[in-house]
């Protein structure tokens, strides 16, 4: 009985934390700006490979990861200069725009690197539960993915970065009268976001085979959890991220994972269906409420 | 008496904490010219969007000739025969003026009278020196008087018009206030939110004053202009 | 009558009678590989124009072309597996068509009576499409099978029956002749359809959908149709390729596929059908000087393509050329003292 529960919880956490950590970049780009960064997927690509390539240059793992974190960071901050900077306001166009640039870099990876490199193995051993045996590198990854919320949540809440970033997202206007530079607040959150899809890039690369095309299995969970989530990034990311983790963990376990992914699409199509601002929407309507 | 084309019962509208509409009964009597003023932040704009359905009244009801369209969608509102001029001017800006008269109008006629009916609706409301630039280049003044004409095209009953002289000099305020009496004079009813009291009192036969959305006091535009508490409001004393 | 013809005369509509005139001789002048070639790049130009419908005119912004491309052509397929008669095809191509108007159409109701925003519906479609395209790609078993038809997994279903008319194969010039009526059947109708009611209503909702609602016009209901007609001319342009080919695969529902279209509207001018056509065109030239470096370089360019257009010419590329000489061609003329109609005041929509 243990074990069942056991092994419910564990899918639940590897499910959760895959979605928390994808969409993390991703929400906080859209929930800034509103603007979808269609590269997504390739940014954290970008960041497996950093990764694997270091790493099986004998560098430590934890500085593969951070160096990747932060190379496509800055890769990130010069997409923005180069691209999105002059597409502020105009969302859809920047979506064409970044779709533009994911071919490119799916394509160029594979020019320069071929179909794929030899990738690491998952770290950290197997430990066991009644008769299964589980990763303990996908525990740590859900320790990193709560470790994450904290810390989105601590820069949005007690930082001046994070007070400035609130204010531009309730109104740029405003904040810009009171003399917040919103055109680097944009680049930075857009910096950010890019690192942390390095992040996710690198954390994940020991788990997966390393090609120019394993981003696009990051890209359809957390599309669907912005989506689900809505514009508050914070709220949003743990709110779909929690929902969405059980009910994807639910159906692989029942269905096989393939399952699991249409029904993350089916429950996107209907969120927008009956709750078009999302999780975030909702909630922040009762938290207010709540105050007075 | 006469028949009442609008009935707010009891109507509030809350947004999370904030009470933007509180416990208004208003009722309008067809034909009249009715205004709508008070501080900013009073409310008047919100009791607008939700007569028009733009969102549905957290309490109360709203009584459209006798029918209750509450919860009616606002598309379907405007055929029934409510037409809005907003705030911030809703034109179509990267169209032609005729573009954007043709976009209100072809619902409502057949579509060999649509170029007879956007002259008609020019003239109506008086632009015909105008031509037919980008409206994006046109005058802020005269993207309001396009959007009163694009407002008429649905032949309404009742027509809001929020703040229609705002930004204008005396010489428009003036053309403005002769557009909405021969609008009223046709038989449209108007109900209109502005802060300039020299073209209220040219034009409005009952005004409503809110604060704080509450109806604060209710009468002739005299009985109101010469009211203390209502100076008091105005000057952030209450 | 006069002035009608004078407003006639523009770059786009010379250009237009050009690239038809181009397209109608060009079975005459070339070989019957390179028909058959033009025959499946016309099939993309009806994929463009579905997605010019729904992007250029209704300003929604659809990765699900692509899907529906593939739900028309693995409709044809399976009805074609199932009952062998090969007369029976062009009913297979009304079934085909028509799922393609109906998915869409449930998707459509999900998303624009819900009032989600124009990002979630770029989001929403592309989840669709990945989503159908690793579905159909993981249908490899034998398990996989509807009535007599194997969906085949990566492979897809082959040996499909052409169109059929009576006891007449659809093939080589038939075919050509076939895909190019399509096309400008579709093109006349959109190009008709702009100064018509549709035409506007659709332009008050690419413009400003909320005051749209305003002047009384059903907005959601009115988006979820022109998705549903749009879904179901890609999905005709699915069927169309799946005869011409006699197969289909997952990968014609996939991010490359979804592409295309993508660039060819972007890059042409999405509010501008001809624009689209002639940009195919243009497109089909350089990718065949291309094809001799190989097919990887190709998406390459096309994410360039893409990227340097939105930056620099979002209208489009050959839209604004239109432009470009259209308005020299009234300076020109104007000072050779001859009027060109009412455009001297009123500008094109843009």
């Amino acid at each position: 009985m243990f074990n069942s529960i056991f092994n419910y919880f564990y899918q639940f956490l590897d499910s959760f934390s895959f979605l928390i950590i994808a969409v993390s970049g991703l929400a906080i780009i859209f929930g800034m700006m509103g603007i979808i960064n269609l590269a997504h997927g390739e940014f954290i690509m970008l960041g497996a490979y950093i990764f694997t390539i270091l790493a099986k240059a004998s560098v430590p793992l934890v500085f593969a990861i951070a160096l990747g974190t932060v190379f496509v960071g800055i890769f990130g901050y010069i997409v923005d200069k180069l691209v999105v900077s002059r597409l502020y306001g105009r969302a859809l166009d920047s979506v064409v725009a970044t779709w533009g640039i994911s071919l490119l870099l799916r394509q160029g990876i594979l020019i320069l690197l071929g179909p794929s490199i030899p990738g690491l193995t998952t770290p950290m051993g197997t430990f066991a539960v009644g008769s299964s045996t589980y990763s303990i590198y996908r525990i740590v990854l859900a320790a990193v993915a709560i470790a994450l919320l904290a810390g989105v949540y601590w820069l949005f809440m007690h930082t001046t970065f994070g007070l400035h970033s609130r204010a531009t997202m309730q109104s740029s206007t405003i904040a810009q009268s009171l003399g917040i530079n919103t055109g680097r607040m944009y680049s930075m959150t857009f910096m950010l976001g890019s690192a942390l899809a390095g992040l996710c890039g690198a954390l994940y690369a020991p788990t997966m085979t390393i090609t120019p095309t394993m981003g696009q299995a990051f890209q359809n969970d957390s599309f669907v959890t912005v989506i689900v989530g809505g514009a508050n990034p914070l709220i949003g990311m743990t709110a779909s991220g929690t929902v969405l983790g059980v009910i994807q963990s639910a159906l692989s376990m029942l269905f096989g994972t393939f399952f699991g992914k249409i029904g993350l699409l089916v429950v996107a199509i209907i969120v927008i269906r009956v709750l078009p601002q999302g999780f975030s929407g909702m909630i922040e309507k009762h938290m207010v409420k709540g105050k007075r | 008496m006469s028949k009442k084309i609008l009935e707010l019962l009891n109507v509030s509208k809350n947004f999370g904490g904030l009470k933007a509409v509180d416990d208004v009964s208003l009722s309008i009597e067809e034909g009249s010219l009715h205004c709508l003023i008070g501080p900013n932040g009073a409310g008047k704009t919100t009791i607008f969007k939700l007569i028009m359905g733009i969102y549905p009244p957290s309490e109360g009801k709203i009584l459209f000739d006798g029918q209750d369209i509450s919860r009616m969608p606002t598309y379907r509102r405007v055929r029934e025969g409510i037409s809005i001029k907003m705030q911030i001017p809703g034109v179509y800006l990267d169209l032609s003026l005729y573009d954007n008269i043709r976009i209100a109008v072809q619902k409502y006629v057949s579509y060999h009278m649509i170029p007879s009916e956007i002259n008609r609706l020019i003239s109506l409301v008086g632009i015909e020196d105008i031509g037919n630039p980008l409206v994006c280049n046109m005058p802020h003044g005269q993207q309001q008087w396009l959007e009163i004409a694009m407002s008429l095209a649905s032949q309404p009953k009742l027509l809001l018009l929020d703040e229609p002289a705002a930004g204008m000099g005396p010489e428009e305020t003036e053309f403005t206030s002769k557009i909405v009496k021969r609008i009223n004079e046709q038989g449209t009813t108007i109900i209109f939110i502005d802060h300039d009291m020299d073209f209220v009192s040219k034009i409005a036969r009952r005004t409503t004053v809110l604060h704080y959305g509450k109806i604060f006091a209710e009468g002739t535009f005299d009985e109101i202009h010469n009211n203390e508490d209502v100076i008091n409001i105005y000057l952030g004393k209450v | 009558m006069k002035n009608k013809i004078k407003c006639a005369v523009t770059t786009e509509n010379i250009s237009a009678i050009a690239v038809f005139v181009f397209f109608l001789l060009y079975p005459m002048l070339h070989s019957a590989y390179k028909v058959l070639n033009m025959a499946n790049f016309l099939i993309t130009v009806i994929l463009a124009l579905s997605l010019a419908l729904i992007w250029g005119y209704t300003g929604i912004f659809s990765y699900a072309q692509a899907a529906f491309y593939g739900i028309g052509g693995y409709t044809y397929a399976i009805f074609c597996k199932n009952f062998a008669n090969p007369s029976l095809t062009p009913i297979f191509l009304i079934a085909g068509v028509l799922a393609g108007f109906l998915v869409a159409l449930v998707l459509g109701y999900f998303m624009f009576y819900g009032g989600v925003n124009d990002v979630f519906v770029a989001l929403v479609t592309m989840c669709f499409t990945l989503v159908l395209e690793t579905f159909l790609a993981q249908t490899a078993g034998p398990e996989w099978a509807i009535g007599k038809a194997q969906l085949g997994g990566f492979n897809g279903i082959n040996a499909v029956t052409p169109l059929t008319f009576g006891a007449f194969p659809v093939k080589g010039e038939a075919l050509y002749a076939l895909v190019l009526l399509l096309v400008l059947a579709i093109y006349l109708a959109l190009r008709i359809m702009e100064k018509r009611n549709l035409g506007y209503c659709l332009l008050s909702i690419r413009e400003n959908r909320a005051r749209s609602e305003m002047f009384g016009y059903n907005t959601a209901k009115i988006q979820m149709v022109i998705f549903a007609v749009s879904g179901a001319i890609a999905a005709l342009a699915g069927v169309l390729y799946t005869s011409w080919g006699g197969y289909i695969v997952p990968s014609a529902v996939g991010m490359t596929q979804a592409t295309m279209p993508v660039v060819l509207v972007a890059a042409g001018g999405r509010k501008n059908p001809t624009a689209v056509v002639i940009f195919t065109l243009f497109y089909l030239v350089l990718s065949q000087n291309l094809a001799a470096s190989g097919s990887q370089y190709s998406l390459v360019i096309l994410g360039l393509i893409l990227l340097l257009v939105v930056l620099f010419v979002p209208k489009g590329i050959i839209h604004s050329l239109f432009e470009i000489i259209d308005e020299k061609a009234a300076v020109l003329l104007k000072n050779g003292s001859i009027r060109t109609g009412g455009k001297a005041n009123e500008q094109k929509n843009p």
